[in-house]
C-alpha cells in the first residue's frame, strides 16, 4: 500500500530575533543533516523557505505582499510521506525547524482519491 | 541526497576568512558593514543549504553572497561611490550565484595571507592584550560575544568593550588600507605569538567544565599558529617553539581529567590516552625551533613538555632536564610560578628535603606566601620529607580557589575525603 502524503507548513513568529552565531549555525546545520538522513525515506520534497513577498489573488482583487505584518508568517513548506499521522508527527517533531522558539509546523494529509 | 559534507567548524572559520578577504579589499573602516554582510551571508547559506544540495564550492558561494550584501549596503551610503565603482566590475561578475567565482582564489595561499594580515592588524601593541585576544577570537575565529564571554570567564559587557576598542582602532588608524608592510608585521610577530599562546593557555588551563569548549580554544590557537608558521613571516624560532609547546601539551589534553571532569596528576595520567600524532608534530616543531639564535620562554616550556612526553613512564622522566628548563624559563620570564614548578621538579630529582631547603631560603614576598600554590608546594614537601605537615596541608586546602583544585590537592596531599 502506498503511503499517505502530507503537506507540512512551517510557521514562525515575525519580528527580529538575535541572529545565530557561526558556531550555533554549525550545530543547526549538523542537526538538520542528521534529521534529513534519519528520515530520508519519509521526506519527499524538502520544499523551501518562502519569501515574505508575493501576492494574494482573488477573483475581484489582488493583495500584494510582503505579509510581514501578519503575526505568524508561513516560513516554509515541505512534503513528506508516512504510514499514518502519528508517524508523520514523529518526523516533524524531530525536525530542527520545529525546535526554534515561536515556531510551529502544521501537518495536513493530502486527500487521495 | 548528496554525500557532500562541510569541513569541521566550517561556518566559524569561513567567518574569519570572509572578513579578512573583504576587509583587505574594502578597507578596515568598513569593518562593521563587513561583519553584517558576512553574518547575513551565513544565515542565507543555512536557509538555502538545508533545503537544497550544497553548492559546488561553498566558500565561493559565501564569498559572492557576502560581497553582494556589502555592495548593496555601501550603495546606500552615498559617499561610497568611488569604492563601488572600483568594484563594479566584480558586482556584475558576481551576480550569478553558483557560478564559480574566482575559484583559484579559494585554493590559493592568498586567503591565508589575508587571514594572517588581519591577525597582525589585531595584535597591535597599543591595544590592551585583552582586546587583542577578544578581537582575534571574534574576527578570526568567528566566536560570538556570548561565546567569548563564556570562554574567557568575563562579562558580556566587558567582552563587548574590549572588542569595540580594537575595532575603533582598526577604523581610525588604518583607514582604507589594512595591509601591513612586511617590516610592520615582523615587528609585531612576538605580539602575535603571545596572543596565540594566551589563547591556548586559556583553553588548556581553563577550569571550564566542558571539555569541548576548552579543546576548541586550543585548536584555534593551533590552527592560526600553523598558518603563521607556513608563511614566510612566521618561519622563525619563536612561532616554531610555540607550535612545539602547543602540540606537546595538546597531546596530553584528553588524559588530564578523569570521567567526572576532575583533574588528574601527571603521574596518574593514562599515557595511552596521549595522542602520539601530536607528540610527533610537537617534536618536529621543537627541532625546527632550535635552529635560530633566539631562545624564548616558549622554547623552555616546549622543552619541559617534551621531557614529559618522551619519558616512557613517570619514574623515567629526566628531572634534571626539567629543572634546567625551568631555570631557563625563570631567566626569560621571571615568575614565582616557574620558581615553584622548579622546586617541585627539584624534589623529584634530588629529593624533597633538598627542594625544601631551596624553598625556605627563598625570600618570598608576602603575597606569594599567601597563594594556594605556595602553600600546596610547602605542604607537599613537608609531607614527602616526612616532617610534620598537618598544619601546612590544612592551610593549602583552605586556600584552594575552586572545588576541582581542592579535590586535586587532597589527592596529592593524601587527605582522605570524609
Amino acid at each position: 500500500m502506498s503511503q499517505q502524503k502530507y503537506l507540512c507548513i512551517q510557521r514562525s513568529q515575525g519580528g527580529q530575533c538575535e541572529p545565530p552565531s557561526p558556531a550555533q549555525m554549525e550545530q543547526m546545520f549538523a542537526k538538520f543533516n542528521a534529521w534529513k538522513e534519519k528520515f530520508k525515506d519519509n521526506i519527499l520534497d524538502m520544499g523551501g523557505k518562502l519569501e515574505p513577498s508575493g501576492a494574494v489573488v482573488k477573483s475581484d482583487s489582488v493583495i500584494d505582499g510582503p505579509f510581514v505584518e501578519v503575526k505568524e508568517i508561513i516560513g516554509g513548506y515541505m512534503l513528506i510521506q508516512a504510514n499514518n499521522i502519528e508517524q508523520a508527527m514523529q518526523v516533524v517533531k524531530e525536525s530542527p525547524g520545529v525546535a526554534m522558539p515561536g515556531s510551529s509546523v502544521e501537518i495536513r494529509p493530502i486527500a487521495m482519491p | 541526497m548528496s554525500g557532500k559534507t562541510l569541513p569541521d567548524h566550517f561556518f566559524r572559520r569561513e567567518y574569519g576568512k570572509l572578513i579578512a578577504v573583504l576587509s583587505r579589499r574594502f578597507g578596515g573602516y568598513q569593518i562593521e558593514a563587513i561583519e553584517d554582510a558576512v553574518q547575513n551571508a551565513l544565515v542565507k547559506s543555512i536557509e538555502q543549504w538545508t533545503y537544497q544540495e550544497l553548492p559546488e564550492n561553498p566558500s565561493a558561494w559565501l564569498f559572492t553572497v557576502a560581497k553582494n550584501n556589502l555592495l548593496n549596503e555601501l550603495r546606500n551610503q552615498s559617499s561610497r561611490t568611488a569604492l563601488i565603482e572600483q568594484h563594479s566590475l566584480e558586482i556584475n561578475q558576481g551576480s550569478e550565484l553558483n557560478q564559480n567565482l574566482e575559484p583559484s582564489y579559494f585554493l590559493s595561499q592568498e586567503i591565508n595571507d589575508d587571514l594572517l594580515n588581519l591577525l597582525f592588524v589585531g595584535c597591535d601593541k597599543s591595544l590592551p592584550l585583552e582586546s587583542q585576544i577578544v578581537f582575534t577570537l571574534r574576527i578570526l575565529c568567528g566566536f560570538s560575544i556570548d561565546e567569548i564571554a563564556e570562554r574567557l570567564f568575563i562579562s558580556k559587557q566587558n567582552t563587548y568593550k574590549r572588542l569595540q576598542r580594537a575595532k575603533n582602532k582598526l577604523r581610525n588608524t588604518i583607514s582604507a588600507n589594512i595591509e601591513l608592510s612586511f617590516e610592520e608585521k615582523t615587528e609585531r610577530l612576538s605580539t602575535v605569538v603571545k596572543v596565540l599562546y594566551l589563547m591556548f593557555t586559556e583553553g588548556y588551563f581553563s577550569s571550564h567544565a566542558d571539555f569541548t569548549i576548552r579543546q576548541e580554544l586550543c585548536e584555534e590557537a593551533l590552527r592560526l599558529g600553523e598558518i603563521l608558521a607556513n608563511n614566510k613571516l612566521g618561519q622563525k624560532p619563536e612561532p616554531y617553539a610555540l607550535l612545539a609547546l602547543i602540540n606537546l601539551h595538546f597531546a596530553r589534553l584528553p588524559a588530564r581529567q578523569d570521567h567526572g571532569g576532575g583533574l588528574l596528576l601527571l603521574e596518574e595520567q593514562d599515557r595511552t590516552k596521549w595522542r602520539a600524532e601530536f607528540v610527533q608534530t610537537g617534536l618536529f616543531w621543537l627541532s625546527k625551533s632550535a635552529t635560530g639564535e633566539k631562545f624564548t620562554r616558549y622554547h623552555a616550556e616546549a622543552g619541559i613538555a617534551a621531557e614529559y612526553c618522551l619519558a616512557s613512564s613517570y619514574s623515567t622522566i629526566r628531572w634534571d632536564k626539567v629543572v634546567e628548563n625551568y631555570q631557563l624559563l625563570e631567566r626569560f620570564n621571571p615568575s614565582p610560578l616557574h620558581f615553584l614548578n622548579r622546586i617541585i621538579a627539584t624534589a623529584e630529582w634530588k629529593g624533597a628535603k633538598h627542594a625544601l631547603a631551596i624553598l625556605e631560603e627563598f625570600e618570598a614576598p608576602t603575597w606569594l606566601k599567601s597563594t594556594y600554590m605556595w602553600k600546596a608546594v610547602l605542604a607537599d614537601l613537608y609531607l614527602r620529607s616526612e616532617q610534620i605537615a598537618g598544619q601546612h596541608i590544612q592551610a593549602a586546602i583552605e586556600a584552594a580557589p575552586s572545588e576541582r583544585i581542592r579535590a586535586l590537592l587532597k589527592k596529592r596531599l593524601k587527605v582522605d575525603n570524609e
